[in-house]
């Protein structure tokens, strides 16, 4: 919802003295009519596209992502509590045997 | 007006879109905030569509031929973007109650006027983005329509009878959205049908006006309408540029819905196939949508390939820190328990973002993850292999532990008493672990054992 997405954001810099001049007055208050997108929404992106290399995983990096993921079981947990506990746990039963 | 159409010759000088676009945002730049006020003030409902033509004619380079269709559609289109100025002053006044119903109706002219200035072949397709920004506003604007009279609510209720009174509520919750979902729908007829050479054509504009489309059907939550547009999509694939060849920005949304919708049918490779493609072009600065796109990737990678999010994903996004971490610390280390209860917890988000279901089918993995561990803390024969011999009551004992959470109090009681029904349960669980391929061995009754298979117990764990 910015005014970016619109194409006149790389002017924005440029002009801020207009933007003095015209804020005096209080009618020229106004608020851009943003916040109209939902939270939970899909954003529009600020630009239209953009080069391989500012995606978030660029082509031929996708490899780099392997650490960002894991198995889901984990051996190397022996000192973690609830471990521990079913170790305990199996050594009583086998006691009953 | 003079403003305006300065704007609009600059636009065209340049051949930009997004320029000629911005001549109708109904949102003033950072660089001219009274730019609305000052179009606004500059003439009159009396006459204006004349003031319009007759400045478009006068800011021209060059000379205007006459009849000019250039000229008329845009003298149309600025006149309704006039009255939608108002509509929108008004509502943004400070003291006056905003009617964005008002605005909704008076913008709903502008994207009309657009879309006739595209069926009578006036605008070409560069100037596509004109139709983007009067669809984005036109959904954007519906939105708060509702949210208005649903806000003011109640006093719609000429249906005294009673029993109808809960549909015609429901039916008349989301008017002016729906209703903006047919103007949108048009536009993306308008892109699918156009036959003009491609490099020309308004099919460019198809993926904008879907997108714009599945964010007004998932807000509807009519999910399924979205169907009907990707089967147009593909019934016009051959005359159609690749997806590819679209902006990422278009390619992203895209493939977000599309793995979303996928998700939701339960199609977990083709969501999988799509969200991780949306993740990977996603803009990397766009943070909220990566978090969007991982919300679905998480509990879609947890199901077709058992993995989960490592910390450091998780502490890169912390709000998707607080929704997964639990749920994916439980499964890892096998506690039914800290399952259910980061499920029970996550409920209400879980259920907001449609993946609770597809997250309660990781119970399975986490039973799988606990049943791992009682076999790895089995015993190893003389040649160093495991014993793939369990007794259906170790089993037991860990599923017992694992849904009575960390504290063992009190388990002693119940695992004299109950043993034998709950081996009937285990037994159950552990046939339906070994169906779902889990798991791999068989379940001997009368000895009251697992036989595990000697290679992969548990496919693709590395055991």
């Amino acid at each position: 919802m910015s005014a970016a997405a619109d194409g006149s954001g790389p002017t924005a810099k440029a002009t801020t003295a207009t933007t003095t001049d015209t804020s005096t007055t209080l009618k020229d208050q106004q608020k851009p009519a943003a916040a109209l997108e939902e939270d939970d929404e899909f954003e529009d992106f600020p630009v239209d596209d953009w080069a391989p290399e500012e995606s978030e995983v660029p082509p031929g990096q996708e490899g780099g992502t392997t650490h960002l993921w894991e198995e889901s079981w984990d051996d190397d947990d022996t000192s973690e509590d609830f471990s521990k506990q079913l170790k305990e746990e199996l050594a009583k039963v086998k006691g009953q045997k | 007006m003079e403003v305006l159409c300065r704007e609009y010759w600059h636009a065209n000088q340049e051949g930009s879109g997004p320029l000629l676009a911005a001549t109708i945002s109904p949102i003033a730049p950072p660089n001219y905030l009274n730019r609305l006020d000052a179009i606004y003030g500059d003439t009159n409902a009396a006459s204006i569509s004349r003031d319009i033509s007759y400045s478009l004619t006068k800011t021209a380079n060059a000379a205007i031929q006459y009849p000019n269709p250039e000229i008329n559609s845009w003298t149309e289109i600025y006149s309704a973007y006039w009255y939608a100025i108002g509509a929108i002053l008004a509502a943004e006044h400070p003291t006056t109650k905003p009617d964005w119903t008002k605005v909704y109706e008076a913008w709903k002219d502008v994207a009309n006027t657009v879309i006739k200035g595209y069926s009578g072949g006036v605008l070409e397709a560069w100037t596509l983005p004109v139709l983007y920004t009067a669809g984005k506003h036109l959904r954007a604007f519906a939105i708060k329509a509702d949210e208005n009279a649903r806000a003011s609510g109640g006093d719609t209720s000429f249906n005294a009878g009673g029993l109808q009174e809960d549909i015609a509520g429901d039916f008349g919750k989301n008017e002016k959205l729906e209703d903006a979902a047919r103007v949108i729908n048009r536009m993306f007829t308008l892109c699918i049908s156009d036959r003009a050479p491609l490099e020309e054509s308004r099919k460019w504009g198809l993926y904008y006006t879907t997108n714009l489309l599945f964010k007004t059907y998932f807000k509807l939550n009519s999910i399924g309408l979205s169907k009907n547009i990707l089967r147009a999509l593909s019934a016009s694939k051959t005359d159609t540029p690749t997806l590819e060849a679209f902006p990422r920005s278009h390619i992203v949304t895209f493939k977000y819905y599309v793995g979303v919708i996928q998700f939701l049918e339960e199609d977990y490779a083709q969501a999988e196939e799509n969200l991780t493609s949306a993740w990977h072009m996603c803009h990397r600065s766009a943070t909220r949508n990566i978090e969007l796109i991982l919300t679905y990737l998480i509990p879609t990678l947890l199901l077709t390939r058992q993995q989960l999010p490592s910390s450091r994903l998780l502490s890169l996004y912390p709000s998707l820190g607080s929704l997964f971490a639990p749920l994916t610390l439980a499964i890892r280390i096998g506690s039914l328990s800290a399952f259910d209860t980061a499920l029970a917890e996550g409920e209400h988000e879980f259920v907001k973002r449609r993946i609770y279901l597809t997250l309660e089918r990781g119970r399975d993995i986490c039973l799988r993850n606990l049943l791992r561990k009682v076999y790895l803390a089995g015993d190893l024969d003389e040649e160093g292999k495991r014993n793939t011999r369990i007794y259906v009551k170790d089993f037991a004992a860990a599923i017992r532990l694992g849904e009575s959470g960390a504290s063992g109090e009190g388990m002693d009681v119940e695992m004299d008493g109950s043993a034998g029904e709950n081996n009937d349960e285990v037994e159950c669980l552990v046939a339906n672990m070994i169906y779902k391929n889990l798991m791999k061995g068989y379940i001997s009754r009368e000895r009251g054992i697992v036989v595990l298979s000697k290679n992969g117990a548990f496919p693709g764990t590395g055991i």
